[in-house]
């Protein structure tokens, strides 16, 4: 009981913190059709700055420096870590969203990200460089006197909380007619442009809250873990979230919950604390990732629009003026 | 100087692709309330000439007058938000959105479409979407998609993809419709529904209307006023009937289509 326990914890703080990373990247992709090919980026953000707002000053004497360093308490901080992250969206979008599309965005925002992952990891008084952030105070200790273990569960909880008002935010917008001019411009950029819409200006709006909610998913890690360093977030785990949003989904959030379990949490995160096969100790991570690639390609074959496809929109629920009669059932169809 | 009627005025419009002038100093005016058609044999230019209008192609020379202000080099958008309405040479409709929400995503002015109200008023999207429902139930009705509204749009036939598109322009309010080959694929019945909705929309709503037609019949039929153009330049202006006492034009484009009739 004392390992199953905090080990099922650790789980779904990965299942939560990843059922936001996944909301996030649908409004990017799924909404809106913005091929982000460095997610991973805003999860990042999120990470670094919450923690040099809720860690203490770096000192360059003991081999620790960052920028800020506020000591802010860890909700706050986290708060900033989403901004951080949405403006860094923004800086992004204007690169990547403007003037281009699919592929090509899509590889500006690869190489972008590559430029940043390149910058973070070499310029040590950003964020202490490729050692990263480390020596974050478990959150909530300086008002709770607690254990390790009874922090995890506190952490579920919190993680929880804040789930619940990302599932709102991803919600809301898709419900919104912003999300149904994200959907239109997803299906047919120019199309939509010919209706009077401003399509940069709504993808801006779409890679900017999907990057905020990586940056909360990436600060909650960042509050869970203590410490943040560029190994953690590499290109290869922004295919993660991609992985988990195709393979559970995309267009529907009910998919990127389906997606996050089965990719993120059963294959990606379950398999860590396998240990280490001797003699082969890169077994686990290998299988890890060939399973995760296999059950992309089973889904694009088998069931493109992912386990959960995106739902249909039926008519009547749509609120008619009052007085309005109910449209009549079985009429001709249109010609031809 | 354009003429006080004239709703849309093209100027010396120029525009090459690579080397190859698609458009040379293309110069028409479009009378407002009219019902025009722009002709030609494959090749004149008349879809570059509709790109160039309505703001899909940067202008590279000349200039376009539209409802009284020059819009040389604004955005489609831009255009759109002016009261241009653009269709496409082939359908495009949003394939995985209901027929009704592609009728909800044209009205300009949407106030559900800003973030704040999305996140934090989600009532106000909802009350104009009430509205707008309300609205683009009557639009269907008119063009008997009604009972199709749930269905996804790309699971429509050939006709009913046409038929869904003006309906969708519609919905948008626009002064001008500039609808690029609307009548291409589709059969003689429905080409007299579709050309009956677009006699309704001049009357009733005072909607300008230029079309890309190949249908010389249509052209005839509903057209007060012709341009003809043949490798990227305007030919002559005016009815089909004097066009066909034209002997350029009859020899550019018409000839053929001409002699069948006379025959048949």
């Amino acid at each position: 009981m004392d390992l199953i326990l905090p080990y099922i914890a650790t789980l779904a703080i990965f299942f939560f913190v990843y059922n936001i990373l996944t909301w996030g990247l649908n409004i990017q992709f799924g909404y809106a059709g913005v091929l982000d090919f460095t997610f991973i980026t805003f999860v990042a953000c999120g990470a670094y700055f919450s923690g040099v707002f809720a860690l203490g000053p770096g000192q360059k004497s003991t081999g620790f420096e960052w920028i800020l360093g506020l000591s802010w308490p860890f909700p706050i901080a986290l708060v900033m870590g989403a901004l951080a992250a949405g403006l860094l969206g923004i800086v992004i979008g204007l690169i990547a969203v403007n003037r281009l599309r699919s592929d090509y965005m899509a590889i500006v925002t690869l190489a972008t990200g590559t430029v940043i992952y390149g910058l973070v990891s070499n310029y040590t008084p950003l964020f202490d460089g490729f050692d990263g952030l480390a020596g974050l105070q478990t959150p909530f200790s300086q008002w709770l006197n607690i254990n390790y273990n009874q922090f995890t569960y506190l952490w579920v909880g919190f993680c929880a909380v804040v789930m619940v008002i990302c599932w709102f935010i991803a919600q809301r917008i898709l419900n919104s007619p912003l999300g149904r001019t994200m959907r239109a411009i997803r299906e047919d950029q120019e199309a939509a442009e010919a209706f009077g819409k401003d399509s940069f200006r709504v993808r801006l709006i779409a890679m900017s809250m999907g990057a905020v909610l990586a940056g909360v998913g990436g600060a909650l890690l960042m509050g869970f873990i203590g410490a943040f360093n560029p190994a953690g977030w590499t290109s290869g785990e922004t295919f993660v979230v991609w992985a988990a949003l195709i393979v559970g989904g995309r267009g529907n959030n009910w998919g990127g919950v389906v997606g996050s379990f089965v990719v993120a949490v059963l294959v990606n995160e379950a398999t860590r604390y396998i240990p280490p096969i001797p003699g082969n100790a890169t077994l686990i991570p290998t299988v890890r990732n060939m399973l995760i690639g296999a059950s992309l390609i089973a889904v694009l074959w088998l069931r493109p629009e992912g386990i959960i496809p995106e739902a249909r929109r039926r008519f009547y629920q749509l609120p008619l003026l009052p007085g309005r009669r109910t449209p009549a059932e079985g009429m001709g169809s249109a010609g031809s | 100087m354009p003429g006080a009627d004239a709703f849309l005025r093209v100027e010396h419009l120029s525009h090459s692709f690579g080397g190859f002038k698609a458009v040379d100093d293309c110069t028409f005016e479009i009378a407002r309330g009219s019902i025009s058609a722009l002709i030609g044999p494959n090749g004149a230019g008349k879809s570059t000439a509709v790109g160039l209008i309505a703001g899909a192609l940067k202008v590279q020379s000349g200039r376009v007058f539209f409802d009284g202000q020059e819009v040389t080099r604004l955005p489609a958008y831009k255009m759109a938000r002016r009261g241009l309405l653009r269709t496409y040479q082939v359908s495009r409709e949003f394939p995985l959105l209901t027929v009704m929400e592609n009728l909800l995503v044209p009205p300009p002015d949407q106030r559900g479409e800003s973030l704040l109200n999305a996140l934090f008023r989600p009532s106000v999207g909802r009350r104009q979407d009430a509205a707008l429902a309300s609205r683009a139930v009557d639009v269907l009705e008119t063009y008997g998609l009604l009972p199709l509204r749930d269905e996804y749009a790309g699971n429509l036939s050939g006709g009913e993809k046409r038929l869904l598109e003006l309906a969708r322009a519609e919905m948008a309010n626009p002064k001008f419709m500039l609808l690029d080959e609307p009548m291409a694929g589709i059969n003689p019945a429905l080409i007299a529904r579709l050309d009956g909705h677009i006699r309704r929309l001049r009357d009733q709503s005072g909607i300008t209307f230029l079309l890309v037609e190949h249908n010389l019949d249509v052209v005839e039929r509903i057209c007060d006023q012709v341009v003809v153009m043949a490798s990227g330049r305007t030919l002559a202006e005016g009815s089909m009937a004097e066009l066909r006492q034209n002997p350029e034009v009859v020899r550019a484009y018409l000839g053929g289509g001409l002699d069948e009739r006379a025959v048949g």
